[in-house]
Formats: structure tokens, C-alpha cells, sequence
């Protein structure tokens, strides 16, 4: 190194990551209020002095009865009880749908565009194939033909969603494979599955990750509509498409009954995207 | 009197709201006239490059840029943070020539649509053109960037700049993306054109060389402030402060020697060292390693301190006993590397034709050449990163350990999320040599390698991201000695780099290859660092080499024209 001594070294400003709040006022709003909305549907069943699927009450109480928040539905069953309990199912169902497709699209991404080739050709063929169907038909008719239950619309789901992931992740790999530090790395030996997993894999996964995250607020959408035509959870589970579809009847009367799960099934979506958008902004902002 | 185009009084400019803020220009004072031209010269991190932005007022955007200090271009006044006033001057009083051209010109638009937007008519644009000694300007007028070499956009651009006829144009390190025939060129052009339109030039820049060919007047910077001041003649000749004195001393021209270590003198060790190395050179490589031995035992800096039965055969290559007949390191016989291009089945682009080599054991050779020539293709060759269309590759070792690479953008080569000692272990445990060693004995090879690259152990925690460009090119050289190779890749490891850092990676590089008996083959477009480092130095040009000089006396052995002028770029 110089030896300079006359010359103070100005503080480098390294090892310090900026701590700032990575959000918009927007994003903030929505970050928060999913939080919430988690915490709400996770503790609320339990706080609830009701069981989502016992009627507990007069029927068709309009929202803001005594003792029944949002009403009860044509069975009698607490309205408010149903959505937090729905509104739970809702969204574990899509973050265990969006791992498995984003974890089996990254599968198989990464397996064609690390080993490219006849392997690559096959398997990108294989995913166009997924993508030439029309996504919600094929999930329909996978969940029907596997019979009416939320397993089977998370299978159907999972099916036809991977092919966008594996398209997502062989393009990065592709790209991160040809860049200066992979050549480095296989320079210093790395082949085969570790160079993958440690010097390749990294640079996929945000990318993934934001994909995935921006997918949750699609995939509440699309479980729900799958169980609104009846694929998921028979009745009376406490399900939003579900309740919205069995309660259309009851559209004019006593409106509370289809319009608050329908409500909620938007609100989830919504924020879900808005979640996502941010943490985008927040992981690009950071420079990955 | 000439009319004073730029007046900087006392500027200082801070970024972020750090309390005490972080002075990134700290009371620079300057003038520029018309027609004069005034070099900003320093290293990276000297508030040349902010000091640039600032007077082209290109810091107006960054909320968290603070100044103080008065700026005056052509009688206005300005505040290099806040846009008002600048509407005017930006892009019509004050322009700029920046760095790289293809990333500051449209990709989407001609050149002629560019031109004819600043100019007003196809006539005067062309007539721009032909100013900037385009040779046929109504080709280039209907090109997009894309479609012309480097140079050729440069050209373009300091067209762009002129046609405007500022008073002030800023040249932002110009020519470090060029190679040096086409910079010595773009140099006079813009010389030249100053001369006809008698504006003023602020020429910002890192290279010396191209501050004593281009300016007037220049003013050194070093941590925000200005060092020292003078005319160019005086500065480079006599230099008065500590600081430019010894930048001077680290540029390397074709009369440094070569035989101490280049540049500022390190720890007098370090001196010592390659001294004895060098008187040592004619005996067998067990005195000279055991010369180096006695000298650096001390500081642990050798790998028979290391015990060598846990990581074999590594303290000195067999193969360099007196009598017996080298063994080539390296050779090419006859390669040639063509790739096909776009249109057509047998459209092939040559990129070396008949390519022949060899690199001996201990050897240090260096191929020189201007982008394009083909040398990068070599090394990527040897390397085995792609392999040859013909001809044969002969490596006297085969094994995987043999070769290794330094690549030029250090920064790029090391995986940004692994730390400094991560990729250092990895690159033990994948080898033959250091595979089977235990964790300890791996982490005790990985701090050798640091301290043989002088860098401080603790830095194995950090990752490349927090480390200067110096210490991330140091940590790529302690990756690719921590198991030593048989021969040694250098691609342009120090272009990227500063010049008193560059020159003390070269002494690094000469220093291990020494101590270590390894081979190099040292890619560059720089002749003058081509000397310092190899014992011979071959010149390629379009895919062959033609020419082969030992570098001791280049200057004087030098026969073709090619390698002439790369010799006068690098003298000028």
C-alpha cells in the first residue's frame, strides 16, 4: 500500500447499510394493513365468541347487530367470524400455492438454463406446452377432475402457474451463468450443483421472490373464484368464494351476505399487490 | 484579456446528512479562460469527478447534495445545487464529452437526428461530421451508435458538444475508454477544435500522460482539495507537493525501471525483496526462494512456512533445475478462433488466425495489443474458458490447479454475496492440492494468502461491495495464489485501477510470481506496464503476433510499425 501518513483518510463509508425506511407512504398503509389483516385473522377466531360454521345467532342479521359485528348469514352464522377464519384459509392456501410453484418453476428453470442444451430444449418445450392452455380452464378441470376440495384447486393451481417461474428463473440463470464471477468461480474449481447453489442460485431467487410476492394477491383471487363455481371446500366451510356464491341468493334481501366476503377477497388482493410492489421497490433499491 | 469563461471560489460540495458531513470537494478555488485548457487531475475518491458534475450543474437533481462557495460560468452566476439559472447554460454554454459515448447517446435515435436536433440542418451537420475528421460523414449520419467503433463515437459526441459553441466544455475522462492510438487522435482533435472555437476546457482526468499532452494549466486534487497548481509543464517537471511528486513517480513510462518495484517505494522490505530476487535469479530456485526465505520469514509471507505435507508439493514447481531443458508452461501451436456470425451458415469471423506461443516455466510474458487484436481470446484460450477452432494447446501441467485467472474488473469476478474469506476457502477446498485439508489448515492457507497480498486479515469477514478496487483486485490475486498455479493469467488487472494502486499490484504480481516461481502470461493494452512486469513482450495485432521483444530494451528492439506506434501512445 502507499505510504502517504501526511494525509487523513476521509471515514470510508462502508460496512454502515442505510438505515431507511424502504416504503412509500402507499406501501406503508399497505404493508400495514396486512399486517393487520394476518394478525386479525390469526387471533380474532380464537378471541371470537362464535365457530364459523355453528349458527350462533338469529338469521339474516343486518352488519352492526348486537352482538354479531358484521351480521349473520341465512344460517345464522357469524358473518365477521366466517371472514377472519376465511380470510386465513384464503391466504395460507396462496403462499403455500405460490411456494410450490415458485419452488417447482425454479426447479426446473434453473435445471435448463444451467445445463442448456438438449435438457434446456426439452423442458422449455415442456413449459411452453403449460403456457399454450388456458391457465384457469386447465386449473378448473384439474380441480374438478380431482375432485371438490382446497387441495385439489392448490394442485390445479400449482400446475398450471409453474411454467412462469421456470421461464423467470432460466433467465436468470442463463444471464447470472455468463457473467464474470461465474467464469471466476469455475476458475477456482466450483462445478456442477455448488457452483449453482453458491454463486448462481443467489441472484435468481429476489428475482423470483418479487415475482412470488406480486402472485399472492393473483392467486387469492383465482382459489377463490375456483370456489365460487364450487371446486373448493364444500359448503359450510368458512371459505370467501364460496360464502360470496352461496349467498347470491340473497343479493337483494339481505346484500351483506355475498357483498362482505366478495369485499374481502379485493381487500386481500389488493394489499397483497401492494405488498409486493413495495417490497420490489425495496429489494431493487437495495441494488439486487 | 481574454474573457474568463469558469470561476470557482471556494466550492465545497457534501453529500448525505452525515454530522460532520462528508466533504467530497472542500474549498476548491479555479479559474478557466477562453481558450485555455485546464486539466483536473487525482485519483478516484479525489472530488474530481463531483467537481465535474458540479460545474456542468448536474447535481442539482440529488436532494442530498449539499454546496457552499460561488460558481461563475460566462458572467452568471450559479449554485451548483439548485436548478435555477441553470436552464440556459446546461447543454448550451457548458457541454460535456463524457467518458463513454455509448452510453450517452440514444441508442434509438441516428446520429444525423441527434446532430440535426443540435445543429438546425443535415448540411451543417455534416459539415460537424467532416469537423471531426469523420471520414464519410453521410454514413455516419444515418448510423445509430451501435453500428460505430469507439472512437468513432467519441468523435461523434465531441461533435455533439461543439455544435453548440460553448464556451465551456467539459472533457470527463474522455479517452480512458479508448485505446491509446485512437486517444492520442480524439487528443489532437480536440485540441485543435478548441483552437478554432476558442472555448475554454476543463479536462477531467486520472491519466497524467493525457493531462500533459491536452492541458495548459492543471490543478491536482487529492481528498477534495486541491494539492497543487500550475502550468502543465511545471506541474509534471518540478512538482512541489509530497503528493504530486510521488503520482508522478508512479506512472509508468518506458523509462522505469524495472528492476525495483515501481512507483512509490514500499516498505523498505518489500525493496529488499525484490533485490534479492533479482540478484538471486540466476541461481537455482531453491537459493532464491530460500534468499526470500530469510528476508520474509519474519512476516510469514512464504509457503515453507506453511508445512507443505498438508497441502503437497507446493513451495517451489519442479522443473526449474539448471541443465535440464524447460518445459514449456504454456504453448500454442498454430491456433486459430473463429466464431460465426449472423449472416449464413459459413460466415465466420476470424478472431486468431495461426496463433503460436510459448510461455516457460518461471516466465513472465506479456501480450500487448489494442482492443479487438485478439489477446483476450488467447488468455481465454489458455484459460480453457473457450476452446480453439485449430491448432493445439499443450500445458505441462493438466491439472485444474495449473491455471489460474485475474481478471481486469476485479469487482465483477468476485460473487458479490460471499465474503472475502468464503470465496478464499472455496477456492482451497475445490482444489486437488488444498481439498483434503482440514478447516483449520484451510484458514490458515487463507490468512497466508492475505498476507502475501498485504491485506488485513479481518477483512475476510467483509464482502466485495465494501472494499475499494484496489483491495477487491488484491483478494481476486490472493484467490488465485492461495493454491498456486503453474501459470498465472493476468487479463488487464490493473487498467481498471488507479495509478499508484496499479503500480503496487504489478510490484504484488511481480513479487509473487517471483516467490512463488510462477509462470505469467499478462495480458494488456499498455506497453509501459507490460515492461515493468514480464521478461518478454509480444505484440499482437488482428488475431496474429508480430512481433516478440525482450522487454529490457523495448524502445530500441521494437521493428514493426504496429508496435511503433502503440510505443509513441504510450511516450506522448
Amino acid at each position: 500500500m502507499l505510504s502517504l501518513p501526511e494525509i487523513k483518510r476521509l471515514p470510508a463509508p462502508i460496512g454502515l447499510p442505510r438505515l431507511r425506511w424502504p416504503f412509500s407512504i402507499g406501501e406503508t398503509i399497505a404493508v400495514a394493513s396486512l399486517t393487520l389483516v394476518v394478525i386479525l385473522s390469526i387471533v380474532g377466531p380464537l378471541l371470537s365468541p362464535y365457530s364459523p360454521i355453528i349458527p350462533s345467532g338469529a338469521q339474516f342479521l343486518a352488519p352492526g347487530s348486537p352482538g354479531h359485528l358484521l351480521g349473520t348469514d341465512n344460517l345464522g352464522m357469524d358473518i365477521a367470524t366466517r371472514l377472519m377464519v376465511g380470510a386465513r384459509t384464503s391466504l395460507f392456501a396462496a403462499v403455500v400455492t405460490t411456494a410450490c410453484t415458485a419452488t417447482l418453476g425454479l426447479i426446473v428453470g434453473t435445471i435448463a438454463g444451467f445445463v442448456g442444451g438438449w435438457l434446456d430444449t426439452i423442458l422449455m418445450r415442456i413449459t411452453d406446452i403449460f403456457l399454450a392452455f388456458p391457465g384457469p380452464i386447465v386449473a378448473m378441470a384439474i380441480s374438478a377432475a380431482l375432485g371438490a376440495s382446497l387441495s385439489s384447486s392448490i394442485a390445479g393451481i400449482a400446475i398450471v402457474w409453474w411454467p412462469l417461474y421456470a421461464r423467470i428463473a432460466r433467465g436468470e440463470v442463463r444471464r447470472t451463468a455468463t457473467s464474470m464471477h461465474v467464469e471466476a468461480a469455475r476458475m477456482s474449481g466450483s462445478r456442477g450443483i455448488p457452483l449453482v447453489l453458491r454463486h448462481i442460485l443467489p441472484a435468481t431467487l429476489p428475482t423470483v421472490a418479487i415475482t412470488a410476492s406480486l402472485d399472492i394477491g393473483g392467486v387469492i383471487a383465482v382459489l377463490s373464484a375456483l370456489s365460487f363455481i364450487g371446486l373448493g371446500t364444500p359448503a359450510p366451510a368458512p371459505e370467501l368464494g364460496l360464502m360470496a356464491s352461496t349467498g347470491m341468493q340473497y343479493l337483494l334481501s339481505s346484500w351483506w351476505i355475498p357483498v362482505l366476503p366478495g369485499l374481502c377477497v379485493g381487500v386481500l388482493a389488493l394489499l397483497c399487490n401492494y405488498t409486493g410492489d413495495g417490497l420490489r421497490g425495496a429489494l431493487r433499491s437495495r441494488g439486487v | 484579456m481574454t474573457p474568463q469563461v469558469l470561476d470557482v471560489r471556494e466550492m465545497s460540495i457534501s453529500y448525505g446528512s452525515r454530522v460532520p458531513a462528508l466533504l467530497a470537494v472542500s474549498g476548491v478555488s479555479f479559474s478557466v479562460e477562453s481558450g485555455q485548457c485546464l486539466g483536473v487531475v487525482g485519483e478516484s475518491g479525489s472530488g474530481k469527478s463531483t467537481t465535474g458534475l458540479a460545474i456542468q450543474g448536474l447535481l442539482t437533481r440529488d436532494p442530498s447534495v449539499s454546496a457552499t462557495g460561488s460558481l461563475t460560468i460566462a458572467g452568471t452566476e450559479l449554485n451548483p445545487v439548485i436548478e435555477r439559472g441553470w436552464e440556459g447554460i446546461r447543454g448550451r454554454t457548458v457541454t460535456t464529452v463524457f467518458q463513454d459515448p455509448m452510453s450517452s447517446l440514444d441508442p434509438t435515435m441516428t446520429i444525423g437526428r441527434m446532430l440535426t436536433f443540435i445543429a438546425g440542418t443535415k448540411a451543417e451537420s455534416l459539415r460537424w461530421l467532416e469537423e471531426v475528421e469523420i471520414r464519410d460523414p453521410a454514413a455516419v449520419f444515418r448510423s445509430y451508435p451501435h453500428q460505430l467503433s469507439g472512437g468513432m463515437r467519441q468523435r461523434v459526441m465531441i461533435a455533439l458538444a461543439l455544435a453548440r459553441r460553448p464556451a465551456l466544455l467539459i472533457a470527463d475522462e474522455p479517452t480512458t475508454a479508448l485505446d491509446v492510438s485512437v486517444q492520442a487522435q480524439i487528443l489532437k482533435l480536440l485540441r485543435r477544435e478548441q483552437e478554432a472555437l476558442g472555448c475554454g476546457i476543463v479536462f477531467v482526468t486520472h491519466d497524467l500522460g493525457v493531462a500533459k499532452a491536452m492541458c495548459d494549466d492543471v490543478v491536482v486534487m487529492r481528498n477534495g482539495s486541491i494539492v497543487e497548481r500550475g502550468s502543465s509543464a511545471r506541474v509534471f517537471g518540478t512538482p512541489e507537493s509530497e503528493y504530486a511528486r510521488r503520482l508522478m513517480e508512479s506512472r509508468l513510462t518506458m523509462a522505469t525501471d524495472r528492476h525495483r518495484p515501481v512507483g512509490l517505494p514500499e516498505a523498505t522490505v518489500v525493496n529488499a525483496m525484490v533485490e534479492s530476487l533479482n540478484e538471486g535469479r540466476a541461481e537455482t530456485a531453491t537459493t532464491t526462494v530460500d534468499a526470500v526465505t530469510a528476508e520474509w520469514n519474519a512476516r510469514s509471507l512464504l509457503w515453507s512456512d506453511f508445512a507443505p505435507a498438508d497441502v503437497g508439493e507446493v513451495s517451489v514447481p519442479p522443473g526449474a533445475s539448471p541443465g535440464a531443458a524447460p518445459i514449456a508452461a504454456l504453448e500454442f501451436t498454430d491456433v486459430t478462433k473463429s466464431y460465426p456470425t449472423g449472416g449464413g451458415i459459413s460466415r465466420r469471423k476470424t478472431v486468431l488466425s495461426g496463433v503460436s506461443l510459448c510461455v516457460e516455466k518461471r516466465e513472465s510474458v506479456a501480450l500487448v495489443g489494442e482492443s479487438g487484436s485478439g489477446k483476450s481470446t488467447i488468455l481465454r484460450i489458455a484459460a480453457g474458458l473457450e476452446s480453439a477452432s485449430g491448432g493445439s494447446v499443450h500445458r505441462s501441467d493438466v491439472d485444474a490447479d495449473a491455471v489460474q485467472v485475474i481478471f481486469q474488473d476485479a469487482g465483477a469476478s468476485l460473487t458479490p454475496w460471499l465474503t472475502v474469506g468464503q470465496i478464499l476457502t472455496e477456492r482451497v477446498r475445490n482444489s486437488k492440492r488444498g481439498g483434503r485439508t482440514s478447516a483449520r489448515d484451510a484458514a490458515e492457507l487463507v490468512g497466508l494468502a492475505m498476507d502475501r497480498v498485504s491485506l488485513d486479515r479481518a477483512l475476510l469477514a467483509s464482502k466485495p461491495g465494501q472494499l475499494s478496487g484496489g483491495q477487491r483486485q488484491r483478494v481476486a490475486i490472493a484467490r488465485a495464489i492461495v493454491i498456486p498455479p503453474t501459470i498465472l493469467l493476468c487479463d488487464e488487472p490493473t487498467s481498471a485501477l488507479d495509478v499508484s494502486i496499479a503500480s503496487t499490484v504489478l510490484n504484488l504480481l511481480n513479487l509473487l510470481r517471483h516467490a512463488l516461481g510462477i509462470s505469467v502470461l499478462f495480458v494488456t493494452h499498455d506497453l509501459a506496464a507490460a515492461r515493468v512486469i514480464s521478461d518478454r513482450i509480444l505484440v499482437i495485432s488482428d488475431g496474429q503476433i508480430i512481433e516478440s521483444v525482450p522487454s529490457e530494451n523495448v524502445s530500441s528492439t521494437v521493428s514493426s510499425d504496429y508496435a511503433r506506434r502503440l510505443l509513441d501512445a504510450v511516450l506522448a
